[in-house]
């Protein structure tokens, strides 16, 4: 499970100004669902996710990642996530095998308990025929594989995607979502991060709008349009983040 | 295994795989080295060789044109003095001799006018062949007189100056070994470490691998560590790459090196083990100080000129090093406390047969204190948020 509670990150820009890009966020995420976080660029959810995976502190706020606080055990949080993302690559110079083998080492793993790992996530994944390639000369698609293999190799409870398709094409993104499915089915508890309506009603089963760092809204994707009075959930979107005024407008004026 | 062993290991495999670092941290130094001691080598001792050279010569024949041309010196023969000038303004001459009719008279030296430009080293170097020749024909004439004389052949040189030299501590090496080796070792421990130390943080940030594993359960002092152990390996090789290139050169007595090297290496095991000694807390100290580099920076590219400019602090006193020789301060304890140059200072001290273990052990304390005040610093920024948000 991932709780957080009133969670805020608040920066000082170059020019002295206090940015707020999360601001009391709250939300639950239980076992065997995914928990979509839905926002434009810049919204707050890359942000959230960095302080759950530990690597920034919260300025306020708390929050627990499979009952384990983020601010007092970090290490721990680290070792029961899988994080995965479209903007973090592998390393070019070593081999696929080498990459997840290292990454297994760096969680914990060691012997033939790493070795019986890489082969379950090498065979699963399907990496065999490239494992032995460098990360530089593999296909997008390849590096993707490698990337969810690292993410799964420790078999961590909580997993989370910070827009894992970004800039993959429709086979990728599908290879990647079935992948998600998956996990969720085995029991994981997924925070699915992205800006794609369609990714969402797909996979979510329950969604947090978040924009400037605070959640416009919250529940199902069907609550969630009950809420913004809206048939879609791109039109829910639009009239529960700051496009509200915009369209609002638009409505007005005919 | 450790977590610091897994960076360790990974960041050594990559470095062996990367092209640029093997070029500038293991066969930039041997290959330098070897182009160094061949090329300036058979430079030198060619230049200096009479045989090859070229004298121009106006007027008479002379014993000395004989004697001279026996050591392998080529005689041309000009038609004036005038057309000598004109030969050395057009460089196609490099020294006329003007040779003028010996006196009949035993009391006045036949002058031997030699024209030359003094801006031409080459001009020089023949000049002094000429030199040596001419002063081996006066003394010879002179002797020859004597002994004619009734006087005995010695009274030529009435004062002679017997040298005798004075053997201090063990054997040492050679006058270009002492005087360059510590230099280019010193050198080599910082820019071999150079092409890696901007992709260890800098490069991670700006290629995006940085974040996964920063979310790995390894605690961030140990990342600092496992990256700074292998950049203080990887300064060590490359420092000592350095001397393997010279001692490839000795073995395989490859062209140049009977000029550079003479009387071989004459590295002696205490010098290589102080060299050794004194070379840990050394690439400690510089793995440290580009790994701070590297963690502060935006990228590779603002890291490569943060290192660039803090490589004058390591150049400066490691070339003051070449010129310590000169100075009485080779043997003052202050030096003892200047990083970079207690460590060439040291190595130089060693090869030069006189180990000085007091020195080196100060240089381990100094260098050492300053590696963990650095490593420490790295740590902390490593520590910070801005390691991963500031791009």
């Amino acid at each position: 499970m991932v709780e957080t509670d009133g969670l805020a990150k608040h920066f000082v820009d170059a020019k002295g100004n206090v940015v707020k890009a999360v601001d009391g966020v709250s939300f639950r995420a239980q076992p065997g669902q995914i928990f979509g976080l839905l926002g434009c660029n810049g919204a707050g959810k890359t942000t959230t996710l960095r302080i759950l995976s530990t690597v920034i502190l919260p300025t306020a706020g708390s929050a627990r990642v499979a009952g384990i606080d983020v601010v007092s055990q970090p290490e721990r949080v680290r070792a029961s996530i899988g994080f995965m993302s479209t903007s973090t690559a592998l390393y070019g110079r070593l081999q696929a095998r080498e990459a997840i083998e290292y990454f297994g080492g760096l969680y914990g793993l060691s012997g033939a308990k790493l070795k019986d790992r890489v082969s379950y996530v090498v065979d699963k994944l399907q990496i065999g025929e490239f494992a032995d390639r460098l990360c530089d000369k593999l296909s997008t698609g390849q590096k993707q594989r490698v990337n969810i293999a690292r993410t799964i190799l420790h078999d961590p409870p909580v997993l989370f995607f910070d827009e894992p398709t970004a800039g993959l094409d429709v086979v990728l993104s599908q290879t990647v979502m079935e992948f998600i499915e998956e996990a969720r089915d085995l029991g994981k508890t997924i925070i699915f991060s992205t800006h794609i309506m369609s990714e969402v009603e797909r996979l979510c089963d329950h969604v947090a709008i978040i924009d400037k760092g605070v959640i416009r809204g919250e529940g199902t994707v069907e609550e969630l349009k009950a809420l913004a009075q809206e048939n879609s959930l791109e039109k829910a979107f639009l009239k529960l983040v700051e496009f509200q005024t915009e369209y609002r407008r638009e409505v007005a004026a005919p | 295994m450790n977590p610091i062993y897994w960076v360790f290991r990974k960041e050594v495999r990559e470095m062996m795989r990367d092209k640029r670092t093997r070029g500038a941290a293991l066969f930039g130094p041997i290959f330098l080295m070897v182009f160094f001691i061949c090329g300036f080598g058979t430079i030198l001792g060619d230049v200096t060789k009479p045989k090859g050279q070229i004298v121009h010569v106006v007027g008479e024949p002379s014993p000395l044109l004989t004697s001279l041309a026996l050591k392998g010196i080529q005689i041309r023969e000009v038609a004036s003095v005038q057309e000598g000038e004109k030969l050395i303004r057009q460089d196609k001459a490099r020294l006329v001799l003007n040779l003028t009719k010996p006196s009949s008279d035993p009391g006045k030296p036949q002058i031997i006018e030699a024209y030359f430009d003094p801006k031409q080293q080459k001009a020089q170097i023949v000049l002094s062949i000429v030199r040596r020749e001419v002063a081996k024909e006066s003394s010879a004439k002179l002797k020859s007189f004597l002994v004619e004389s009734g006087l005995p052949a010695e009274a030529s040189e009435p004062i002679v100056i017997k040298e005798k030299e004075v053997k201090v501590g063990e054997a040492g090496a050679g006058e270009f070994i002492v005087g360059m080796l510590p230099y280019l070792i010193v050198i080599w421990a910082f820019y071999g470490g150079f092409a890696l130390a901007t992709d260890l943080v800098a490069g991670e940030k700006e290629k995006a691998t940085l974040e996964t594993l920063l979310i790995s359960p390894v605690r961030r002092t140990q990342i600092v560590l496992g990256k700074f152990f292998a950049l203080s390996a990887l300064c060590l090789v490359s420092a000592l790459a350095s001397v393997f290139g010279l001692v490839l050169v000795s073995v395989f007595k490859l062209p140049g090196s009977a000029f550079m090297l003479k009387g071989g290496l004459g590295i002696s095991p205490v010098a290589g083990l102080i060299t050794i000694i004194v070379l840990l807390p050394t690439v400690a100290m510089f793995a440290s100080l580009l790994l701070a580099f590297s963690t502060y920076a935006k990228n590779s590219r603002e890291a490569q000129s943060y290192i660039s400019l803090a490589s004058f602090v390591v150049v400066i006193p490691a070339a003051f090093s070449q010129l310590i020789g000169l100075t009485d301060a080779g043997n003052q304890g202050w030096v003892n406390f200047v990083p970079v140059l207690n460590t060439a200072n040291n190595i130089r001290n060693a090869l030069l047969g006189k180990p000085d273990w007091a020195g080196t052990a100060t240089t381990v304390v100094v260098s050492g204190a300053i590696a963990a005040v650095l490593i420490f610093v790295v740590v902390k920024l490593f520590n910070r948020e801005e390691v991963l948000t500031r791009v």
